[in-house]
């Protein structure tokens, strides 16, 4: 169907729309047209995806000298293959209803192990191993070599792209990652730095977060596209974790062994160079001495190892004098590697912060902070000078170099914390060094100034208001849409007490109490002799739900659920859950049904859907917060009071609730749809807790069901299943929350629609 | 009764039965039990036959042995001899327990077969139910004629049923009860250990190894119950456990499940992230050390739990679901071990691509594409539900018979001389009249097609049965001749005796029954 959205002809790839989808456009263009940044929140499930994408490519067309590119970042693989099969959708849409094939480049980019055809480089399981292998073939000095020595090895696909692929441009088209490599292997060129290249100029790019928000692999890869582009990020609920994981360093005692290792390994490969070809060390001084920033031309490939900080904080200028040597760079190394070494001998838990910590190291060894900011680039050219092949192997000095430079450039939103065991096992000495960043807005922050757009869009942004907060930007748009629905879909009961009124509860002092886990365990039996299909039961820890799957175990309860459903288990080997969840999937189709228990925050949590039968029902054990001992939690609330007037327990009910709503969300994918979600926790019953669920989940919570027992909640659940279990075709939907196009443009629905969209 | 000779295996005698002292002899294929001074047995049951043995108690005064029947009768035996009675007991249990098994399969087997039958064939099951349970003839003789049909039915269509499932809590059924002195008893069903060697091969295989060679059964499942294999959250302390071979394996088979991955490539968890972050950097990358060193005893019992779970539940749907696949899936396992990487790049996209569409696919905003159907709608149903019925063969008549039969009437009518001393007088004739106009006496019934209103549906049913079960031992009885064997001339009398049988318990019930209901009907049989 063709839409006006306020003047602007937006194909929609359906015949049919829901209100929300439109009101959710009309959001969209609202943010485009100011050309500021914006956050929607919309339920899973209401083709979220495909009403962003018409509105883009629709805008991108009208006004193609506004917006040039759309960066569409999402979280995992497969979803980003479902994004850039949705734009397929789109597009052959737009072919089909304008008649002709438009000149649109829309592609995929995904890490090496995703995009290899390499036989042999592919075939390597980890990520982290195809791109040493990859590196190792392609670095510039192997292929210089290459050419007077046709006997080693390099990549022909590479070659062959290198030599032909950069003049002709990809042709116009979708690629996902498959099409990329199908494309690659016909034409012999590598898919990967196909990808790379192509991004600059296509007009949709779909990838990771990490390569816009990452600072190591932003620079290499994100640094030259258009400022005049629009970024997304969508699944965006967890988008501070991602900001901060980046920029933060862990160092345990292993680390500093390894990295010892690689300093020998350097010092020798330097007396060696030096014997035989002392002329590549001098030319690397002479370089650094005129000053220029990387002793090397970096080619493509090289940059293997960028800079760990962001682009504006990195120094304009030579390489000090002190470092400029390769021996004095070793040295340097040495002494500051030493000196992490006495630190990490502490006896009891220090933390500092970045000056502290500057101040300290210069008054024991002496070390000034300048040599310290540039140790990364320093290290990356000494690597490429000295010509090592896989670079993988330097991970722990790579490691150690960032984060001096880290800790060098950054005096603000940063911590150090050393603590010499673990708080479980206060006997057995593990040091760790965290160099934890705690303020996700630093990371971010060059993508806000830089992009003329960024929306911010996920299923579960409640509360709205806390985002724009924490990651420090003006939005000019944030709205939250609720979801339209001709039947009551999604059955939110709180489940509080026990059949024998004992309150249930996760809380920390009722955690191990008998009574609260007995109570739990019947909620589940009662539940898995009534839900069909599919239960999905999430806990608020690992630990916590291997406790209670050993008590109900002994209790045996375990067993008579068996009675009703298999039951498969979340476990820390992300392998054998991948098993148990084909696993569950398949008992699930069969019919037998099966109960999946697994862990908020967990992989499961956050990456795998539950449509349909694969959960008809979601319950919530507990209360998810994290794990508020920890000391670079207790430094990052502490660091939001202060900076952003934050408060600790507003912060953390907004992280549980946030995690809860995840959970909880993973069963209504769709208005078709349907799915009971259980919380199992007396305290989800208060406001402040109710009040951070997303608002399409909070308005079906009526004030009944906030303290239900566990046979309420079954004879709830009975009612609810029985109805939903009824017929439900297209035709109870439309003009409800289905509407067609003549629908759509009546006053009346015009008018609803309004009211669809949230503002705060 | 039996004139061949058969190997005797034990024979033990003052062994009672029905108060009857007799000699018990085990044989190869049967257990047979004559009274003393008599040469013939009285008690003969083929090893088949039989379901189990239970033994008294120790402690009870009787010593007794007592064989269930598949068919649910059972013969008690008392061993009467006092100072062995206990040893005598003990070796016939010995050997039973040695022979059942044996036979057990077979007889299994068949007996599966048979009560497939009669579950698919209704009209067989009605049949069984009138000959057999009410005891006209043997379960044997009913089978005898049929079971050509058991074996020589070609399976095939029975093969694609559905396989009955296993129950996920099969262990949970199997619930230890104290026996009062500090021990655990477990019951143990047939079903019970089917379920378990399903579930486990393993074990099955453990099982025959070592039964009976080196283990009786009961010991066999009494290590079972006691191994740390059954209760996974005991920590494995012994070595000499039979079973901590099984755990291995099943480790080893859960781990080719894992490292066989998955096929859905939207559940892999390990493809999902797009790029890790390198080793070091991030939050929370500290994980404890996965050493066991640090694991406290407890950790490690709960994640063993946790392995178990999945690994019970994903063998029990295994068992259930692709039981026929498989062989034939390991066999495939095996052969694409060395090429796995090229070819899960070969077969994954079709599988990527569907499940991408359908993970995108918003059917309610499409348009229903299926060309519109038009809905059934019957203004009477009941007539689409008979359908025409089909024509009956009929006599026809040639029109050469007719005129022949015409031209016969004729002559008969020209011919035609009344003999007057034979008339009726007229009030005889006119009550005949009466009664045989519409109305009368004999004319009560109408029409023919009045007996199917009058006689209510039960009736016609059991009739029905009735007559469907005459012929069954008709058929019998019929099938004897020629008689030309000794075998077959028994068979004969007692064919006979049967269908006797069958007129007393089955006929005659029957037609009393119709004469009190239907005294003007006039019965006869």
């Amino acid at each position: 169907m063709k839409l006006n959205i306020e003047g602007l002809l937006v194909y929609f790839p359906y015949d049919y729309i829901y209100p929300e989808q439109y009101s959710y456009m009309l959001e969209l263009k609202r943010t485009l047209d100011a050309k500021g940044h914006g956050v929607l929140e919309m339920p899973s499930g209401t083709g979220k995806t495909i009403s962003l994408l018409s509105l883009i490519v629709a805008y991108q067309r009208a006004f193609p000298l506004e917006v040039t590119k759309l960066i569409y970042c999402s979280r995992t693989v497969p979803e980003i293959e479902k994004v850039v099969e949705e734009l397929r959708k789109l597009m052959e849409f737009y072919t089909k209803e304008t008649g002709e094939s438009n000149n649109f480049l829309a592609l995929a980019l995904s890490s090496r192990k995703n995009l290899c055809i390499h036989p042999e480089v592919s075939s390597l399981r980890f990520g982290k191993e195809v791109d040493g292998k990859c590196h190792s073939l392609t670095a510039s000095y192997v292929r210089a070599q290459h050419h007077s020595n046709p006997n080693l090895p390099v990549c022909r696909f590479y070659e062959e792209f290198d030599s032909v692929g950069r003049q002709v441009p990809l042709p116009a088209g979708i690629y996902n990652l498959d099409d990329l490599k199908a494309f690659g292997r016909r034409k012999g060129w590598c898919p990967y730095y196909l990808a790379r290249y192509s991004i600059l100029h296509a007009n949709i790019v779909v990838y990771s977060y990490h390569y816009l928000l990452d600072p190591k692999i932003a620079d290499l890869v994100s640094k030259e596209l258009a400022k005049k582009s629009v970024v997304v990020f969508d699944e965006a609920h967890n988008i501070d974790n991602v900001c901060i994981d980046s920029m933060s360093v862990n160092i345990t005692r292993r680390t500093l062994d390894r990295c010892q290792t690689n300093v020998d390994t350097l010092q020798n490969t330097i007396h060696k160079i030096k014997e035989t070809d002392a002329a590549k060390l001098r030319e690397e001084y002479r370089r650094l001495v005129e000053g220029l920033k990387e002793a090397n031309v970096a080619r493509e490939t090289d940059i293997y190892l960028a800079n760990p900080v962001l682009p504006d904080e990195i120094l304009q200028e030579a390489v000090p004098g002190s470092i400029r040597t390769a021996e004095h760079f070793v040295g340097f190394m040495r002494r500051f590697l030493e000196y992490l070494k006495s630190r990490l001998r502490v006896q009891h838990v220090v933390q500092e912060s970045a000056p502290q910590f500057l101040k300290d190291i210069f008054e024991k060894v002496c070390i000034d902070r300048k040599p310290l900011r540039f140790c990364a680039e320093r290290l990356q050219s000494l690597l490429r000078t000295l010509e090592i092949a896989d670079i993988a192997d330097f991970s722990a000095v790579t490691l150690i170099s960032n984060f001096a430079t880290l800790v060098s450039t950054y005096s603000q939103g940063f911590t150090i914390i050393i603590e010499p065991f673990e708080d479980r096992t206060p006997t057995i000495a593990n040091p760790v060094l965290h160099f934890s960043c705690m303020d996700p807005s630093i990371a971010i922050k060059p993508v806000f100034q830089r992009f003329q757009s960024v929306v911010i869009t996920s299923g579960t942004l409640s509360p709205l208001d806390i985002y724009p907060r924490i990651l420090d930007f003006r939005p000019v748009t944030m709205a939250s849409f609720t979801m339209t629905l001709a039947r009551t879909c999604l059955c939110p009961l709180i489940v509080g007490r026990g059949n024998d009124q004992v309150a249930l509860s996760s809380k920390f002092e009722t955690r191990e109490d008998f009574a609260v886990i007995r109570n739990y365990g019947n909620l589940l039996l009662e539940m898995s002799a009534i839900v069909p299909d599919g239960i999905v039961a999430f806990f608020t820890s690992y630990v916590y739900m291997e406790n209670i799957v050993a008590s109900w175990y002994e209790q045996g309860i375990l067993e008579n659920i068996q009675r009703n459903k298999l039951i498969f288990i979340e476990t820390q080997d992300a392998a054998e859950t991948s098993m148990a969840l084909e696993k569950y999937q398949e008992a699930c189709e069969n019919g037998r049904g099966a109960i999946l228990l697994s862990v908020a925050r967990g992989k499961v949590s956050e990456g795998i859907d539950f449509v349909h039968h694969y959960g008809r029902a979601v319950i919530m054990f507990g209360v998810p917060y994290v794990y508020t001992q920890s000391r670079i939690l207790k430094a990052r609330l502490e660091y939001l009071r202060d900076q952003f007037q934050i408060r600790e327990n507003d912060f953390l009910t907004f992280d549980a609730m946030r995690h809860a709503a995840q959970c909880v969300g993973r069963a209504i994918r769709g208005k078709t749809d349907y799915g009971l979600m259980i919380f199992a926790d007396k305290r989800y019953a208060r406001a402040d807790k109710r009040g951070k669920l997303p608002r399409w989940i909070q308005e079906h919570i009526n004030d009944g069901s906030l303290n239900l027992t566990v046979d309420e909640a079954v004879q709830l659940s009975k009612h609810f299943l029985r109805q939903m279990a009824q017929p439900f075709r297209q035709e109870d939907q439309l003009g409800l929350s289905l509407l067609t196009l003549e629908q759509l443009e009546s006053e009346e629905m015009l008018q609803k629609i309004t009211q669809i969209a949230h503002q705060t | 009764m039996t004139s061949l000779s058969e190997e005797v295996l034990l024979v033990v005698k003052k062994v009672r039965q029905k108060k009857q002292d007799g000699t018990l002899y085990l044989m190869a294929e049967r257990i047979a039990w004559g009274p003393e001074g008599k040469d013939r047995f009285t008690v003969s049951h083929l090893y088949a036959d039989i379901r189990c043995q239970k033994i008294s108690p120790d402690g009870k005064a009787k010593v007794q042995l007592q064989l269930v029947l598949h068919t649910g009768e059972s013969t008690t035996f008392h061993f009467a001899n006092e100072s062995t009675a206990l040893k005598d007991r003990e070796a016939a249990k010995e050997l039973l327990q040695q022979l059942l098994p044996k036979f057990k399969k077979k007889a299994n087997k068949e007996l599966e077969e048979k009560n497939r039958m009669l579950q698919e064939d209704p009209v067989l099951f009605q049949l069984y139910k009138d000959l057999v349970v009410s005891q006209v003839i043997s379960a044997e003789e009913f089978w005898a004629n049929r079971s050509g049909g058991i074996n020589n039915t070609d399976p095939s269509p029975y093969n694609n049923k559905q396989e009955v499932g296993i129950s996920g809590a099969f262990l949970a059924d199997i619930r230890p009860q104290t026996d009062g002195c500090n021990g655990l008893r477990y019951n143990l069903t047939a079903d019970i250990i089917e379920s378990i060697f399903r579930t486990y091969p393993a074990v099955k295989q453990k099982y025959s190894e070592n039964v009976p060679h080196n283990l009786t059964e009961k010991e066999f499942w009494t290590r079972f119950f006691q191994s740390h294999y059954f209760h996974r959250d005991r920590i494995n302390t012994g070595t000499q456990d039979i079973f901590s071979e099984c755990a291995k394996q099943d480790e080893k088979g859960l781990k080719t499940l894992v490292t066989q991955g998955v096929k859905n490539p939207l559940v892999d968890l390990q493809s999902l992230e797009d790029k890790t972050l390198d080793e070091g950097y991030g939050i929370c990358t500290t994980q404890p050390s996965t050493s066991n060193a640090n694991k406290s005893v407890k950790d490690s019992s709960n994640s063993a739990i946790i392995k178990r779970f999945n690994h019970h539940s994903a063998m029990v749907l295994a068992a259930g679901s692709r039981r026929g696949e498989l062989a034939s899936d390991q066999a495939s396992e095996t052969s694409s071990t060395d090429g796995n990487s090229r070819d899960s790049d070969f077969f994954q996209p079709p599988v990527k691509k569907v499940k991408l569409q359908e993970a995108i696919e918003f059917e309610d905003l499409q348009r229903e594409n299926r060309p519109k159907t038009v809905p059934l709608n019957l203004k009477k149903s009941d007539r689409y539900a008979h359908g025409p019925v089909p024509l009956q063969s009929q006599q026809y008549t040639t029109s050469q018979d007719i005129i022949n039969s015409v031209n016969y009437i004729r002559h008969e009518m020209a011919s035609y001389k009344p003999s007057l001393t034979q008339v009726l007088s007229s009030t005889a004739a006119t009550s005949a009249i009466a009664a045989l106009s519409p109305g009368g006496v004999l004319m009560q019934g109408g029409a023919q097609q009045a007996i199917n209103q009058m006689v209510p549906t039960e009736v016609q049913g059991e009739l029905k049965h009735l007559y469907v079960a005459a012929g069954e031992l008709l058929r019998h009885f019929w099938s004897c001749f020629p008689v030309n064997t000794l075998f077959l001339e028994e068979k004969v009398i007692k064919m006979k005796s049967n269908l006797e049988r069958f007129q007393m318990t089955k006929l005659h019930p029957f037609k009393e029954k119709i004469q009190r209901q239907y005294l003007s009907t006039n019965v006869s049989f």
